[in-house]
């Protein structure tokens, strides 16, 4: 495992750029309409609970990552296969990322160039990233944060001054019922991308001061959290509940529509350099994770040299695992959740956690 | 160390290819800019798609004007999707249509009658264009006429349309800007129909597009925009004419400004109160499950007229004349939602109201939304104020009748 350390500030930034990620570019929780906003907060209440559970296996294994400490609980026998496992969702989740950052660009502004090209531009300077560390990830994370905030700040006023905001549309609350909220909470916003905390169980260890995990986690998840759902709220307030959930990139309609003194317009660009950067924290996350979890299983001595092949992995794997965007949204949305989320980022841990409470206990009253 | 500096450098010039972001260059001078579209029914195909696209050298400002020619060219091709006639636009002109600066849509009253949803979607999906961008109807005249004119204010004609909706908005609020997302907002909304500006050439039909035309102040045609077309499913459906146009513009709190006439001791029209803000709110309530729209405007302006004998230095004239312009607003809303039940198309989005206060009676009604909005009881409130009467106290003819 690599001696990296890195601030209690630093690994707040990695947990809001990365929860915010992605999430904010996709029209999170549009199958529940104008409640999208409301799916998105339980989501986040989901997501601190879910939280919780990852921090208490980290309060019994504190310097060690998710790849050794599921060996220490269940055995090498099931704890070996079920580390591996755990390395080819992060992949997988890395992959899937890219696709969406990928398809973003192609449809949006490079309408004529290859995936392959932009995804293999990204990934280079992720491998780049991955390559010199996780604390060089890290600061990376602490420059961009200023530059997110800036260009939220500027959108969301130039939002509300070009009078696009029609509250109107947040109404009728719960139109359908609880049903379609709650349902998209437990397919949608508790997984993606909440749930997604997972990874940190993989970069935990790092943190210098092991008291400060609770608070900058959570707080990070909190205030992402809570600027996920302020853009939620924001784009069907512009777009109503049809166009909302016709876009595939609602934020991207949003930001579209500002016209302001005839010549603040044509503003994507705000939503571009968002895109790259989240897209950035949010693959390199999950792409560092599966470096560190292979090196920590497999005994590698340095990671850097599975930065190349498991990137090579991830790009060639961000073509294929589907044929065109409708295929990949589809498995994202339905899939997905149910079959992979939902047991690697809720089952296996509460069962792990489970185990490990009664072993500790165990381990405890023999000491005393 | 050596080693090390060559593959590094070896690696940077196969990067720089890609790196100068050269994949999907658009030269400007390989762009044709379609400024606007003209949608008009086809011969053999569906569409006959008109495209106005800039001249860029003649309309380059500066003190001595632009080049010589003229601003824009219209090429015209067809097709029976948007795309189709788009591409074979291509065999027409020799550069890349280039759709980030549409600004406006028009569509002939034929095609509009026979239903635009086929067309629609090409506008919506396609990333370059603008979701701002403005659709017309042109009335009693092909889309192709409308997007030839040639302007004598503005260089690009394009401009004349979209700057001259958005001041009528302002100042007179006949007609308001309708931009493809509001449209189709009405359209996949089952408690509102859309509406879109009518636009007509006046004058000699032969003279548009032609350049002796803008030598003269008065020009042989050109264009004007009348009228509010009324859609239902798609398809035109009828028009508001513009002595109602307002009343819609009204309740759709659209209003900046306007002008009010008021007739004063008899003599019409005596009075003109120009509004310089006003503000509507609607809201719903039931009654024994039945919705009742109820209409609050408040009106706030001057005296910009007062052709006639009134002392306008007394607090009761004015409270009088505030009395007559609430009457007078009262009947330009309520007229038109009269013409609009009688098309049993609302227009007002009255169907979301009833929708967002009561989703659940609104399950019921939706069905035959159209036929309850035709009955629909509506109440309409004005409070209208005067605030000033400009820089003269009582009028000129107060002194003439002594």
């Amino acid at each position: 495992m690599e001696k990296a350390k890195i601030k209690a500030s630093q690994m707040f930034i990695l947990v809001v750029l990365f929860e915010m990620g992605s999430a904010i570019l996709v029209g999170l929780g549009v199958q529940a309409k104008q409640d999208a906003w409301i799916s998105v907060l339980l989501g986040l209440a989901g997501g601190l609970i879910l939280f919780l559970i990852y921090y208490r296996l980290f309060k019994y294994y504190p310097d060690i990552p998710l790849t050794s400490y599921v060996q220490k609980i269940t055995g090498k026998w099931i704890g070996r296969p079920l580390g591996l496992l755990y390395i080819v969702y992060f992949i997988y989740c890395a992959t899937r990322v890219l696709r969406d950052f990928g398809e973003l660009l192609t449809t949006t502004i490079y309408t004529s160039t290859p995936l392959i090209v932009i995804n293999s531009l990204m990934i280079l300077t992720i491998i780049y990233g991955i390559h010199k560390g996780f604390e060089v990830i890290a600061r990376v994370g602490e420059l961009y944060f200023s530059v997110i905030y800036f260009m939220a700040f500027v959108g969301i006023i130039l939002i509300f001054v070009s009078g696009l905001i029609h509250i109107e549309y947040l109404q009728p609350v719960f139109e359908y019922g609880w049903r379609p909220v709650v349902n998209t909470f437990l397919k949608q916003t508790i997984t993606f991308p909440f749930g997604e905390m997972v990874v940190f169980t993989m970069l935990l260890p790092f943190l210098n001061d092991s008291k400060k995990v609770k608070i900058a986690c959570m707080g990070g998840m909190i205030l992402a959290g809570i600027n996920v759902a302020i853009t939620a709220a924001i784009n069907v307030a512009t777009l109503g509940p049809e166009l909302f959930s016709r876009s595939n990139f609602p934020l991207l309609t949003t930001i579209g529509k500002i016209q302001l003194a005839n010549f603040i317009e044509r503003l994507d660009v705000l939503f571009m350099l968002y895109l790259v950067i989240g897209g950035f924290f949010k693959i390199s996350l999950f792409f560092y994770a599966a470096v560190a979890g292979t090196a920590d299983l497999f005994k590698f001595k340095n990671h850097q040299n599975l930065s190349f092949p498991i990137g090579f992995i991830i790009l060639c794997a961000s073509i294929t695992i589907a044929s065109n965007y409708a295929e990949h949204m589809k498995e994202g949305l339905e899939v997905v959740p149910i079959y992979l989320n939902w047991p690697f980022q809720i089952i296996i841990p509460t069962i792990l956690l489970i185990i490990a409470f009664f072993r500790n206990r165990k381990k405890k009253t023999s000491t005393s | 160390m050596m080693r090390k500096f060559f593959v590094i450098s070896f690696l940077m010039v196969l990067l720089l290819p890609i790196m100068s972001g050269c994949w999907n260059q658009k030269e400007l001078t390989d762009l044709a800019f379609v400024m606007a579209m003209g949608i008009d029914k086809g011969e053999d195909k569906k569409f006959d798609v008109s495209f106005q696209l800039v001249n860029p050298g003649n309309v380059a400002s500066g003190q001595n004007g632009g080049g010589q020619g003229l601003p824009i060219a219209v090429y015209k091709s067809s097709g029976n999707t948007i795309t189709e006639a788009a591409r074979n636009a291509t065999k027409m002109i020799s550069r890349r249509l280039y759709y980030s600066h549409t600004n406006l849509i028009a569509v002939s009253e034929e095609v509009a009658r026979d239903g635009i949803l086929d067309m629609m979607d090409a506008l919506d999906r396609d990333p370059e264009f603008r979701t701002t961008t403005q659709i017309v109807v042109a009335r009693h005249t092909s889309a192709q006429d409308l997007v030839s004119a040639l302007t004598n204010l503005d260089k690009l004609p394009v401009n004349k349309i979209t700057k001259e909706l958005k001041s009528t908005e302002k100042m007179l609020g006949e007609n308001i800007g309708v931009n493809i997302d509001d449209f189709l907002a009405g359209l996949v909304s089952d408690g509102k129909n859309p509406i879109v500006n009518g636009y007509i050439v006046h004058g000699k039909k032969e003279q548009i597009g032609n350049a002796q035309d803008l030598q003269k102040t008065i020009g042989g045609a050109f264009l004007e925009a009348d009228g509010l077309a009324v859609f239902e499913k798609g398809k035109l459906i009828g028009w508001f004419e513009h002595q109602w146009a307002r009343g819609v513009v009204y309740v759709l709190d659209k209003v900046q400004s306007t002008g009010i006439n008021v007739s004063w001791n008899g003599k019409k029209h005596a009075i003109t109160m120009a509004s310089i803000r006003s503000k509507t709110k609607v809201s719903v309530h039931f009654k024994n499950g039945k919705p009742l729209i109820n209409i609050a405007i408040e009106d706030e302006g001057w005296i910009s007229e007062a052709n006639t004998a009134v002392d306008l230095t007394n607090p009761q004239v004015i409270d009088k004349i505030d009395k007559l312009v609430e009457k007078e607003i009262k009947r330009q809303v309520l007229g038109s939602i009269k013409e609009a039940q009688k098309m049993k198309s609302d227009i007002f989005g009255f169907g979301e109201r009833v929708h967002r206060a009561n989703p659940k009676q609104w399950k019921k009604l939706k069905g035959d939304w159209n036929n309850h909005f035709a009955e629909l009881d509506v109440n309409v409130k004005v409070d209208s104020f005067v605030r000033r009467e400009g820089i003269r106290t009582s009028p000129f003819w107060i002194n003439m009748n002594k």
